[in-house]
């Protein structure tokens, strides 16, 4: 007999679990069904099936300059809260200092402030300094945002790594640099490259910090937001809405499976 | 040959000194991190602080510390009974998911089944796809000729003129899409702390005579309470200041507290004094709540 679960409140969970799964993702399938409708409106019952949706979204211009502002906007946050959550988790991971604890709390707040709250003090400070809103002042709340994120998955990766290891370097005469270079870096490399995808698709995301700080050139949650509130567009959204879900759906898996990999591959060693 | 290895030593000498120069000590590795959220995390929100009592603000006119904004806040019935509200919204979203996230994670973590990675992705899957666009999606299904007024429609179990209008633009629409949106999530930390559960504990607990519900009642619900804990308030937070779902789905019934702070710092009649008392009060509630609670936001719930 097994203690957690009977046989039967296992087959009913699994049923539960089953009834969620669906839930979940019937929005998403119906999204699919309506995008290759061919209806101006989209409701029961279809009407035939058509790519003009795709086509119409493929040579909408606004529509690709919005994913390209928010391309740049999420590769350059990216990179910098990748860069500023590394030497953040190395000091966290491998330095003793006092107040370490309220630095951590520092580090991670951004997680837990209502982005409004945080939208309109950005606002306000680069009204304040006679900042012009752009790309650059939405890089610089994304990083903000992400940089949490990135501590949260690369503190665990560098505590699980012997110290030993880079202990062993410094004794060979490598500097700390050299050390970070050569030791450090391969072994938390897949945790980088998980943090980096986070806070990429944390930034392409982002609406609500950026509807306050964006410039004249707007992100695609931006588009998505004000075509959201005009119903001839629908169609069309729907459309790039299934393409959008379905890339994030295969960079999920995509990154998983190289996560796996990656950890069975150092797993010897760390 | 001497000359050679003086030249050698030379420039050890000078390689040491450059690597002790990008030698990264405590405060090298801490100081732009920290200099970044001081001076776009920390000052933004003191500048909020200090328009809320006007000590500063951007129009010109004569400032001076007063506690005039703050007082017509708790004056005003109207935005503490927009925050009760709120509260109330957050409150039911949050209990009613996290109740149905407990079964989806003792599942995959107590049953033995072996995929429970494989099917961990599959739940979480949707959380990481674009919030907006699973709004977007329900705006599909719930509007008055959406997916389920015109199946009712088609299927003559309505008249046409006749839709289901509470469906789109109400507090209902806001409350399912917000759950939609984070049930995935709340499983996660519930996961991870029935996971890490000793399995011995419930067998000892039946080898002294307790039945299946009393070693859930008395070891596996009181041991997995931090998980409940962080999934709670994983969501409370976020939906308490939420305003971009109740803007596209809420209408005016859906309006939430989150909502009357953009206003305040809208077009329409902007009141950034106001505005700021608002979100400062927010900040404060949501600061509380994570530091009482800050035992069970450990980031290693979260981390994995």
């Amino acid at each position: 007999m097994d203690i957690a679960l009977s046989r039967n409140g296992a087959r009913l969970l699994k049923a539960f679990f089953a009834f969620v799964v669906v839930f979940l993702y019937t929005p998403i399938l119906i999204l699919v069904v309506f995008s290759f409708n061919n209806s101006d409106v989209p409701s029961f019952p279809l009407s035939g099936f058509t790519l003009h949706w795709y086509r119409e979204f493929i040579t909408n211009s606004d529509l690709r300059g919005a994913l390209e502002t928010s391309a740049i906007i999420a590769a350059l946050s990216s990179v910098g809260a990748v860069a500023l959550g590394t030497v953040a988790s190395i000091a966290l991971a491998r330095r003793n200092f006092k107040g370490k604890a309220p630095v951590s709390a520092l580090l991670l707040s951004p997680l837990v402030i209502p982005y409004v709250v945080f939208g309109i003090s950005l606002l306000l400070l680069f009204h304040t300094l006679g900042i012009p809103r752009s790309i650059l002042t939405v890089v610089i709340g994304h990083i903000v945002i992400s940089l949490p994120y990135t501590i949260l998955v690369l503190l665990p990766r560098l505590q699980q790594i012997d110290v030993a290891l880079e202990e062993a370097a410094y004794d060979l005469g490598a500097g700390r640099l050299q050390t970070f270079r050569l030791i450090t870096l391969p072994l938390i490399l897949p945790a980088v490259v998980s943090a980096y995808l986070i806070a990429f698709t944390t930034s392409f995301d982002e609406y609500a910090v950026a509807s306050f700080v964006v410039g004249t050139r707007v992100t695609f949650p931006i588009y998505l937001y004000s075509a959201l509130r005009f119903p001839n567009q629908l169609p069309q959204v729907i459309a790039v809405a299934v393409v959008v879900i379905t890339i994030s759906l295969l960079v999920v898996v995509a990154a998983e499976i190289g996560r796996r990999v990656a950890e069975r591959r150092l797993g010897t060693l760390g | 040959m001497e000359r050679e290895a003086a030249a050698g030593d030379l420039s050890a000498e000078r390689r040491r000194r450059l690597l002790r120069r990008v030698d990264l000590t405590t405060p090298g590795l801490l100081g732009l991190p920290l200099a970044w959220l001081v001076i776009f995390f920390v000052v933004p929100i003191a500048i909020v602080a200090a328009y809320s009592f006007d000590v500063y603000s951007l129009f010109p006119g004569k400032h001076g510390f007063t506690l005039g904004a703050w007082r017509g806040f708790a004056h005003d019935p109207v935005y503490l009974r927009l925050f009760w509200k709120s509260v109330q919204m957050s409150l039911i979203v949050s209990t009613i998911i996290v109740v149905l996230a407990y079964p989806l994670a003792y599942y995959l973590a107590l049953s033995g089944t072996k995929r429970k990675y494989i099917l961990l992705l599959v739940l979480i899957a949707p959380f990481l796809t674009s919030y907006l666009l699973r709004v977007l999606a329900w705006k599909v299904i719930l509007g008055d000729q959406g997916v389920v007024n015109s199946f009712l429609f088609w299927t003559g179990l309505r008249s046409p003129g006749n839709p289901i209008s509470q469906l789109l633009y109400s507090r209902f629409a806001v409350m399912l899409v917000l759950g939609y949106i984070w049930l995935p999530f709340v499983a996660l930390p519930i996961f991870v702390s029935l996971e890490s559960l000793d399995r011995r504990l419930l067998e000892a607990a039946t080898d002294l005579g307790a039945s299946r519900l009393q070693a859930f009642r008395r070891v596996t619900l009181p041991l997995s309470t931090p998980g409940i804990v962080a999934a709670f308030l994983f969501v409370f937070i976020p939906t308490l200041g939420e305003f971009v779902t109740p803007s596209l789905v809420g209408g005016a019934t859906g309006y939430m507290y989150g909502n009357q702070i953009v206003d305040l710092f809208g077009t329409g009649f902007p009141d950034w004094e106001t505005g700021s008392v608002l979100a400062i009060f927010l900040l404060g509630v949501v600061t509380v709540l994570t530091v009482a609670f800050s035992r069970f936001l450990q980031p290693r719930q979260a981390a994995n």
